[in-house]
């Protein structure tokens, strides 16, 4: 009797070992990411026993991760269910994912930032769900600024002012010293940097909306020059090596003054183990001559392929990972910014992360990268313009000369009119 | 039956047999060279997409994907001349005489040339265009480093082989030891050399660069142009060393003892016996060693991938980038061709100099 019921029993774990739905998320593994998607995931498999979510990390490099996503599509790969794509991404890869409206989306888009859903929109199609947002933002240290009496830099100048000033004191006591770090390697995060230089100081967006290449002009080249001056000055020349994980170690370990970066930053540097902790505040990047500063839309989203093999089941777990709740923890742990409008006025989050509130503004005014006009070559028009720029940075050619290359690469690429204006 | 019919029938047969017994080993071939490899010579003519949509079209190019890849083209470049002298202006900083921009002077239609390099020629100045000045810039790198890395993996290699074919104590630990370098994944060691290479004193080399007093720990090895290609060639060098010994040492066992004790017998040196006995007999084992690591290196991906990213390409890591970054199958493939023709080169070329056929 004992028996048969042994065997009865390995026989039902069988059954459901059988009918157990497996899901894969792959997600990004910068900073607590990874803890993050692992934890949401936990919490899905609780709700739901029948299923199983499993989840794939994926390279930080933004192209990196596109290249690995590229290979799954070209072979039409059922392997990755729901994909983490770039804010840059649904429009050159709409193809490959299915339509989220169809998988009850339609009720849920409503509570997101209108600019991330029309972002996302693809001839009609919600290609993804929007998972967290992320703007270009300016990290400083309150306490430097309030040793060498200084306020918060409001412009590039005085950025570069008081940078210079810090690290000259800093030196001293700190041989590795900087004043100011950022994204300079020549990939994707140097696209979104450069772009919040050149939007600040009337450069315009690269590729205008309407399809006219704006880049050649001398506002532009002005500050991409500017920008080369840092380099060896406030900033190390290995800035020109450096993403967002390779500036974030420079800062979090005390070394630097200010540094640009998305939000993920603030709540690591905030944690028990940084030796920054409660010494550093977040304001807008510093203006150009436009009088404003401006922010790069970053951000991820939550797309099903269509390649999956349970696309109702994938679009569930979607759904789930960017409800309120997730998108909640997500802020309140690692200060994520939510996509959900009315999280923004949610206390527990303005408890965990205040500059929340105080930074709205420039969550919903931020600067798109010009992926929709260009799709399906937006990765190529990036590279190109993040080429151009590093050249500049790294002393190869002067940024008129380069910009001017640039503008005609890019007329080649697009078939887009170059406006060339120096 | 006459007995000779026999023997004709026999041979027949056994030429069957040998066609039926070679037979798996041509099928896979096909299956897993030839078939690959005609995809790619197939692809590199057409305009297909990697990853694309189901109902995308491809059509066929003919050679365009090569042209957009080797057109070159050199042009004059002219002195700005003064309007009211006529004379060539002179930049008052540098003290040269000026030119024109050369973006001015490359043709931009039917297709554009983007600037490779400048150089002077019988008091001319010219500018060379090319259509894809990365590419052959990254030909250009790739067979710096070739040259360089084989050049110094021979050598070093030669120096540990010779020294772990002597008798010593704990040889056999020694020899095995001194692998480890080649064992290492190389994306795992190009990131370890990263990390030393970092450009603050958290990095092992500016660690003692500065504290020998030579530095101030800030260099940046991996962003800064002249020093990009040696630390990429040193880190190869580091990697591959062991496996040139290895080859090498092997053709060291194979040479006889007695030639030595010949050798000296005839009271040839140490020295003498090392040029006379020793690099001829293991010329062909060096032959070997060198076409292995000169392919291997034409052909290298990681340690430019992993280190440089897009900030610096080798042909297989630009052939990656079009491919993944751009999605330009087609464009890929022909690059892919290209690094094919170029392998087949060298090695066509090595067989015939070192006489490694004849063996």
């Amino acid at each position: 009797m004992k028996k048969l019921l042994l065997v009865g029993l390995a026989l039902v774990f069988a059954l459901v070992a059988m009918a157990q739905i497996t899901i894969t998320v792959a997600t990004g593994a910068v900073g607590i990411e990874l803890e993050l998607a692992r934890l949401a995931a936990q919490m899905y498999m609780d709700e739901n026993p029948g299923v199983t979510v499993r989840v794939l990390d994926t390279p930080d490099m933004v192209q990196d991760r596109l290249g690995l996503y590229l290979q799954f599509f070209e072979a039409r790969s059922p392997e990755v269910d729901v994909y983490q794509i770039d804010v840059i991404w649904p429009g050159d890869l709409a193809e490959h994912f299915v339509d989220l409206y169809e998988y009850g989306a339609a009720e849920v888009v409503d509570m997101h930032f209108p600019a991330i859903v029309e972002n996302n929109t693809v001839d009609g199609r919600l290609i993804g769900l929007p998972w967290f947002l992320d703007a270009g933002l300016l990290f400083y240290r309150t306490d430097l600024l309030e040793k060498y009496g200084l306020d918060v830099p409001q412009t590039w100048e005085e950025l570069e002012e008081y940078a210079r000033i810090i690290q000259q004191g800093e030196r001293a006591t700190n041989p590795d010293f900087w004043g100011f770090v950022w994204q300079g390697n020549a990939y994707e995060g140097l696209t979104c940097d450069a772009l919040e230089w050149i939007a600040s100081n009337d450069g315009g967006t690269i590729i205008s909306p309407d399809g006219v290449i704006t880049i050649a002009n001398t506002s532009a080249a002005e500050i991409i020059e500017k920008a080369a001056g840092w380099v060896g000055t406030i900033s190390p020349t290995g800035v020109l090596g450096m993403a967002e994980e390779s500036s974030r170690a420079v800062w979090q370990a005390g070394n630097a003054a200010f540094m640009r970066n998305w939000g993920y930053a603030y709540s690591l540097g905030m944690a028990d183990d940084s030796v920054i902790k409660g010494k550093f505040d977040v304001a807008p990047l510093p203006a150009g001559k436009s009088g404003a500063g401006a922010a790069t839309l970053g951000g991820w989203q939550l797309a099903v392929s269509r390649y999956s093999r349970n696309p109702e089941v994938a679009a569930d777990v979607a759904l789930f990972l960017a409800s309120y709740e997730m998108q909640k923890m997500r802020a309140v742990d690692a200060s994520y910014n939510p996509t959900i409008m009315d999280l923004y006025f949610d206390e527990d989050v303005l408890e965990a992360t205040p500059f929340f509130g105080r930074l709205y503004d420039v969550f919903i005014n931020t600067v798109a990268r010009p992926s929709t006009v260009t799709s399906p070559n937006y990765t190529e028009a990036s590279t190109l313009f993040f080429q151009a720029v590093h050249s500049v940075l790294s002393g190869r050619t002067d940024a008129e000369s380069a910009l001017e290359e640039l503008a005609l690469d890019l007329e080649d690429l697009t078939g887009f009119e170059a406006v060339i204006d120096f | 039956m006459p007995r000779k019919k026999r023997i004709v029938d026999l041979a027949a047969r056994e030429q069957k047999l040998s066609y039926k017994l070679i037979a798996p080993a041509i099928i896979v071939l096909i299956l897993v060279a030839f078939y690959p490899l005609f995809q790619v010579f197939y692809t590199s003519f057409t305009d297909r997409r990697f990853a694309a949509g189901v109902d995308e079209e491809v059509s066929f190019i003919g050679f365009e994907n090569y042209r957009s890849l080797l057109g070159v083209t050199i042009m004059e470049l002219h002195t700005v001349d003064d309007p009211d002298t006529g004379e060539a202006t002179i930049d008052p900083q540098t003290g040269k005489v000026v030119y024109e921009r050369a973006i001015r002077v490359l043709p931009r239609s039917p297709v554009r040339y983007r600037e490779l390099m400048q150089f002077s020629f019988l008091g001319k100045r010219y500018v060379v265009g090319a259509r894809d000045p990365v590419f052959l810039t990254a030909v250009w790198n790739t067979l710096l480093f070739t040259f360089f890395s084989v050049f110094l993996e021979t050598l070093l290699g030669l120096g540990v082989a010779l020294v772990v074919n002597s008798k010593f104590r704990a040889r056999g630990a020694m020899r095995a030891t001194m692998l480890i370098p080649w064992a290492v994944i190389t994306v795992v060691s190009a990131r370890i050399w990263e990390w030393m290479f970092a450009s603050s004193r958290a990095g092992f080399f500016n660690m003692i660069l500065n504290r020998l007093g030579l530095s101030d720990g800030q260099t940046s090895f991996l962003t800064t142009a002249s020093l990009q290609l040696p630390t990429l060639i040193a880190v190869d060098v580091w990697k591959t060393t062991p496996f040139m010994a290895l080859l090498i040492l092997a053709g060291l066992q194979t040479i006889p003892n007695e030639l030595y004790e010949a050798g000296q017998v005839d009271g040839a040196g140490r020295i003498r016996q090392f040029f006379s006995i020793t690099l001829p007999l293991l010329k062909p084992a060096i032959a070997v060693a060198l076409i292995f690591r000169t392919l291997d290196a034409l052909r290298v991906f990681d340690v430019f991938q992993v280190i440089m990213g897009n900030r610096m390409f080798s042909m297989a890591s630009y052939n990656y980038y079009q491919l993944i970054g751009n999605r330009n199958m087609g464009l890929a493939s022909a690059i892919g061709v290209v690094i094919f023709i170029f392998i087949a080169v060298f090695a066509v070329i090595y067989i015939r100099m070192m006489g490694v056929d004849k063996e």
